[in-house]
């Protein structure tokens, strides 16, 4: 089946299990020694969806994931896939999970082919279906030419491939990835989130924490902020952007070497006006107008005037505004 | 299944790592070479030589190779991998154990062969010869599995390479030579039987107080 049919076909699947509750956290706590890394933590990951995971170092990301792949087991609360309560049952649950982590390494003497054959043999594949999915993976990540080769001698991009490879392996549903694209290359991190988009339209549940707001942004269908392990925020990015005040504020650029609008700070709906530039201006409106009316009064103002106009923009939150916010300015 | 895949496992990485190599024929290089270097043991068999020399020296390396290795695996976070699929913590110890003290056996099998080449055209053998060869090579294989033990103890301890180094060098050795000592004050007792029983025991001790201390590490 060609990629394209596989991710149709795919999408459809998706589209019959929206809503589907896939993990749960309810009220998870973890300590190290006397320090709370985790306190009381609740969230849920649909079926199919991206999630991005973003808080500061040492926020707690990690150890929710170490959680919820089973490398942390002396935890407080309960954690569920498909309703099913892991802490009793955890091997059952191995086929479900692939995991990227942040920092694993392997043996040196290890070859990347060599690797895939021994995880797929631990993960219980057979070798016929482990050399199946070792060429498809290899084709996917674009790591053929690299099958042979020691993976020491892997650059940072594909050692972080190779990360992604081994928890593809046993084809799970979810997809757990520890800050995937840490020191990765800016040509590196675009292949690497495609191949994340891609691995999402085939219907795999993603989970991906980062400290880079930026591709949180471009990936995730729903973000959870995190600090000082409490989740600070959770909703997707148009929500998180929302919740966010700032005010009504209109961004005003004129073409380069032309005057600036006048007249505007004669309308009573207008808070300030600050000249950033020599062509730019932040119009501040005040809190309780109607904003869809001041800004055609403004277009009059602008028309009267004849200024020539090069950018009219409405500004709302960025999602860094809204991180800041919640994590205080830490990154 | 897993321990049977961890233990060829290891098995590889030290074919692929040129340990084995170092083991295989550095040993009964040596052993060939003692017998050279001490000339004045002319009409003492060099196997019984060879096999204290060589089952000390690769007890040593074993003890330093497993400590160092655990200490640095775990520093690389390569136990994530393993322990994200169904896989039992202490079959990773008990895998590298096993794996570990067969390459060393096999090394001091063939040390022996070499001393007993050696001894079959320089000395006139003894008739109980073997008897003798075989008790010696009883309690070398007992002291280098608790030196093996001993080194895993060291690797999930220490957190750092150098340490677990020196720890296996200086008390790895010495602390399974201990299980000579009795013999030393209590003559009635068998040498043999008292190797394998200290062997066994202390071993298995030592490598479940490991199990205990790795399955409750933190990855």
């Amino acid at each position: 089946m060609a990629l394209n049919e596989k991710i149709e076909t795919e999408m459809i699947k998706e589209k019959n299990s929206i809503d589907e509750k896939l993990i749960e956290f309810h009220n998870v706590s973890k300590k190290y020694n006397n320090l709370l890394a985790l306190d009381n933590i609740s969230f849920t990951i649909q079926k199919g969806e991206i999630f991005g995971y973003i808080g500061p170092n040492g926020a707690g990301k990690t150890t929710t994931i170490k959680i919820l792949v089973g490398l942390i087991q002396d935890y407080i609360g309960d954690v569920y896939f498909y309703g099913k309560k892991i802490s009793s049952r955890r091997k059952s649950f191995h086929h479900l999970i692939g995991y990227h982590p942040q920092e694993a390494g392997f043996q040196e003497w290890r070859t990347v082919d060599h690797a895939f054959k021994t995880f797929g043999k631990l993960s219980g594949l057979s070798s016929g279906h482990i050399e199946k999915r070792t060429q498809e993976i290899l084709n996917l990540l674009n790591l053929s030419d690299a099958r042979f080769k020691k993976i020491v001698h892997l650059s940072g991009g594909m050692f972080q491939k190779l990360r992604l490879g081994q928890a593809l392996l046993h084809e799970p549903e979810i997809l757990v990835l520890d800050e995937p694209l840490t020191g990765l290359d800016p040509s590196s991190r675009f292949q690497f989130k495609k191949i994340i988009k891609d691995l999402s339209k085939m219907g795999k549940t993603i989970l991906f924490s980062s400290h880079i707001l930026s591709d949180v942004q471009d990936i995730a269908d729903k973000i959870g902020i995190i600090n000082q392990g409490s989740i600070m925020k959770i909703g997707t990015p148009e929500e998180l952007q929302s919740s966010f005040q700032i005010g009504n504020i209109i961004e005003l650029i004129v073409a380069e070497n032309t005057p600036l609008c006048k007249g505007l700070d004669q309308l009573p709906e207008i808070d300030s006006i600050a000249n950033l530039k020599s062509n730019k201006q932040l119009i501040h409106l005040k809190s309780d107008v109607d904003v869809d009316f001041v800004i055609n009064r403004i277009l009059a103002i602008i028309n009267e005037q004849k200024c020539k106009i090069r950018n009219f923009n409405l500004l709302k939150p960025s999602l860094e505004d809204v991180y800041l916010k919640y994590v205080g300015g830490q990154i | 299944m897993s321990l049977i895949l961890l233990f060829l496992d290891e098995l590889r990485g030290f074919a692929k790592s040129k340990v084995m190599i170092v083991l295989w024929f550095g040993l009964p290089l040596l052993s060939f070479l003692i017998h050279f270097i001490q000339p004045e043991t002319e009409d003492f068999p060099i196997s019984f030589l060879v096999v204290i020399v060589v089952s000390s020296i690769g007890g040593t390396l074993s003890g330093i190779m497993l400590s160092t290795s655990i200490v640095s695996e775990k520093n690389r976070h390569v136990y994530e991998l393993f322990l994200i699929r169904p896989v039992k913590r202490y079959n990773l110890l008990i895998a590298k154990f096993l794996a570990v003290f067969l390459c060393l056996t096999i090394a001091v099998f063939l040390s022996l062969i070499i001393g007993l080449i050696i001894d079959t055209f320089t000395v006139e053998l003894s008739e109980n010869f073997l008897i003798l060869i075989f008790d010696s090579l009883t309690i070398s294989m007992c002291s280098m599995a608790i030196t093996c033990s001993i080194g895993i103890l060291f690797g999930v301890l220490t957190s750092s390479v150098p340490v677990a180094a020196i720890l296996s060098v200086y008390l790895g050795s010495q602390l399974s030579s201990l299980l000579l000592l009795p013999m030393f004050f209590i003559p009635e007792l068998d040498p043999q039987n008292l190797a394998i029983i200290l062997g066994i025991s202390v071993t298995t001790v030592i490598m479940g107080v490991n199990i205990i201390l790795f399955n409750r590490m933190q990855f």
